[in-house]
């Protein structure tokens, strides 16, 4: 069934997008992260120009981040403090993100930023994840897991503005989770990410904060930088399309809630190194895309 | 519907075909002047139908054109490995559809010169570009222009397209793509003669959006805050009412 998206300007099949919306649910909710980062270039290999797939995920995330932010708190896996001075960041970051945005626009080279953006950190992530679950795997088989030090001491420590995170149990300066919300903040508006595979190991490895806590406060805090992407995107750039945001957002919380009922069935090291595939399938891709030569090195921009 | 708008031409065709005959003219008519771009809008292909005061070896050509404005070319160049928008050219008053049909190849109907005076043809329409602005080889930026437009179904060439019935009734069709834009077409059908021209008829179409996608496209447009603010309050609504439904469950 095909359904006319007033904002992308193009009919879409309504079943193929709720089918993606919910797969990518399902991963979101087995492994925690990975809703954004791999939707929004799902998007734009179905045909949705980039900026309105960018802005329209942003607005789906929203939704997703809420249910998933409602069942951490039940369990008490929500940092709220730090939870809001990342929000803080982000919301300064995704606000600058879509001043750029809209610059990159004017200048036409935002089709690529976005996807050069994509194969920079896919590449990046999807390595990692890839090194790490092989790792695991095999440690697994060896029967030895060994567990890394809980907490190190460096230059980022003796940053100024000290506060104490109780709940985190930190001690830690103020302008570290601000800085990091902002990085967040402004890739989130740019390539219509939650930023949850920047900011949970952002949040483990630069500010050492609980595993328990992760998921839940970087959850959190995107509910906020996407809310804010969306409404800034819908403002400045009339790039939201509502009714591709709500098929998606339909399918996603349905797959969300699916998948977080087996993550205790599936193993996540076999679940990252699935996932790690897909994003360096994804990545390699774009990058054929804008390697290769382009089947006519002249396009077309009509004015609407 | 469909037996509805058949008997309709039916009823048009038998009453014009007597006028035409008295005063040597031509006259059309469409299945369908005002489009609608609804929630399952794909597209729309449109009937168009007339008679004329017709002699053996006559022709027909009719010129669709949708709204003129900016179109931009740009063009891709290699810089480090990557292919990067790197020049662009700037037509002003490109129509954003063109669909040219006729019933023969327009070569044998028209000249190269008269095609070109009379704005017939892909490459015979004057296209502005931006003053002001030096552009070198504009010849490769027009071609690419006609090239991509023709791509985007946005443009078509449809020679031998339309059917001709005993030198007095016509009968084409118009295919307006998914991705056309709103506006109003304006519609030529040109009756020749031994390449000269003998009659003409002029009308147009109109394409809006319309229903729910409408609505939603210039609240976008003209509320734009409060829609990102609604956009977000709605995907809020939703994940805390699954989560609400799947507690229970």
């Amino acid at each position: 069934m095909y359904i006319y998206l007033p904002i992308a300007e193009q009919p879409i099949h309504s079943l193929a997008i709720l089918g993606v919306g919910t797969f990518l649910g399902l991963i979101m909710g087995l492994v925690g992260v990975g809703g954004g980062f791999l939707l929004t270039p799902i998007m734009m290999f179905l045909g949705i120009p980039p900026p309105v797939a960018v802005a329209s995920v942003a607005n789906q995330l929203v939704a997703p981040s809420v249910s998933g932010v409602l069942s951490h708190w039940k369990r008490g896996n929500v940092d709220f403090k730090m939870g809001t001075v990342l929000l803080l960041g982000g919301v300064v970051g995704s606000s600058i993100g879509v001043v750029i945005f809209n610059f990159l626009g004017k200048i036409g080279q935002l089709d690529l930023v976005i996807k050069s953006s994509y194969v920079v950190f896919l590449t990046l992530i999807g390595s990692l994840m890839l090194s790490e679950s092989l790792n695991l795997i095999l440690r697994k088989r060896k029967g030895k897991v060994s567990r890394g030090k809980l907490h190190q001491h460096n230059w980022l420590h003796g940053l100024p503005f000290k506060t104490r995170f109780r709940k985190s149990k930190l001690y830690i300066s103020v302008l570290l989770p601000i800085f990091i919300g902002i990085i967040v903040g402004i890739l989130a508006a740019l390539m219509g990410i939650g930023g949850g595979f920047i900011i949970v190991p952002a949040m483990i490895y630069l500010l050492g904060m609980p595993t328990s806590l992760v998921v839940g406060t970087s959850l959190f805090q995107i509910i906020f930088v996407a809310a804010n992407t969306t409404i800034l995107q819908a403002s400045q750039n009339q790039t939201v399309d509502i009714v591709l945001a709500s098929i998606l957002l339909l399918g996603s919380v349905v797959g969300v809630q699916v998948g977080s009922r087996f993550t205790n069935i599936l193993k996540g090291e076999y679940l990252r190194l699935i996932l790690s595939t897909l994003i360096i399938l994804v990545s390699l891709k774009l990058l054929t895309d804008l390697i290769t030569i382009p089947s006519d090195i002249f396009s077309v921009i009509i004015s609407r | 519907m469909k037996i509805l708008t058949y008997l309709h031409i039916l009823v048009l065709v038998f009453f014009i075909s007597y006028d035409v005959k008295a005063k040597n003219q031509i006259v059309a008519d469409l299945s369908q002047e005002n489009v609608k771009i609804t929630t399952d809008f794909l597209g729309a292909k449109i009937l168009l139908f007339g008679a004329y005061d017709g002699q053996k070896g006559d022709d027909i050509i009719v010129v669709v054109t949708g709204p003129k404005g900016l179109v931009t070319v740009q063009k891709k160049e290699k810089v480090f490995g990557i292919w990067v928008k790197t020049k662009s050219v700037n037509y002003i008053n490109a129509p954003k559809y063109l669909n040219i049909s006729s019933n023969r190849d327009i070569n044998k109907i028209l000249n190269q010169k008269t095609q070109k005076i009379s704005e017939i043809g892909l490459n015979n329409l004057k296209i502005r570009l931006q003053p002001g602005k030096k552009v070198q080889k504009e010849k490769e930026w027009r071609e690419a222009l006609t090239r991509n437009m023709l791509k985007s179904k946005l443009w078509s060439l449809n020679e031998n397209s339309i059917s001709l019935n005993k030198n007095a009734l016509f009968r084409s069709y118009l295919n307006l793509p998914s991705n056309v834009i709103t506006g109003q077409f304006e519609v030529k059908i040109l009756h020749y003669r031994n390449s000269k021209l003998i009659s003409k008829e002029l009308s147009t179409i109109n394409v809006s959006k319309s229903g729910v996608s409408a609505e939603i496209y210039n609240i976008a447009q003209n509320y734009s805050t409060l829609y990102g603010i609604f956009a977000v309050i709605l995907a809020v609504l939703v994940g805390w009412g699954t989560n609400l439904i799947f507690r229970k469950v």
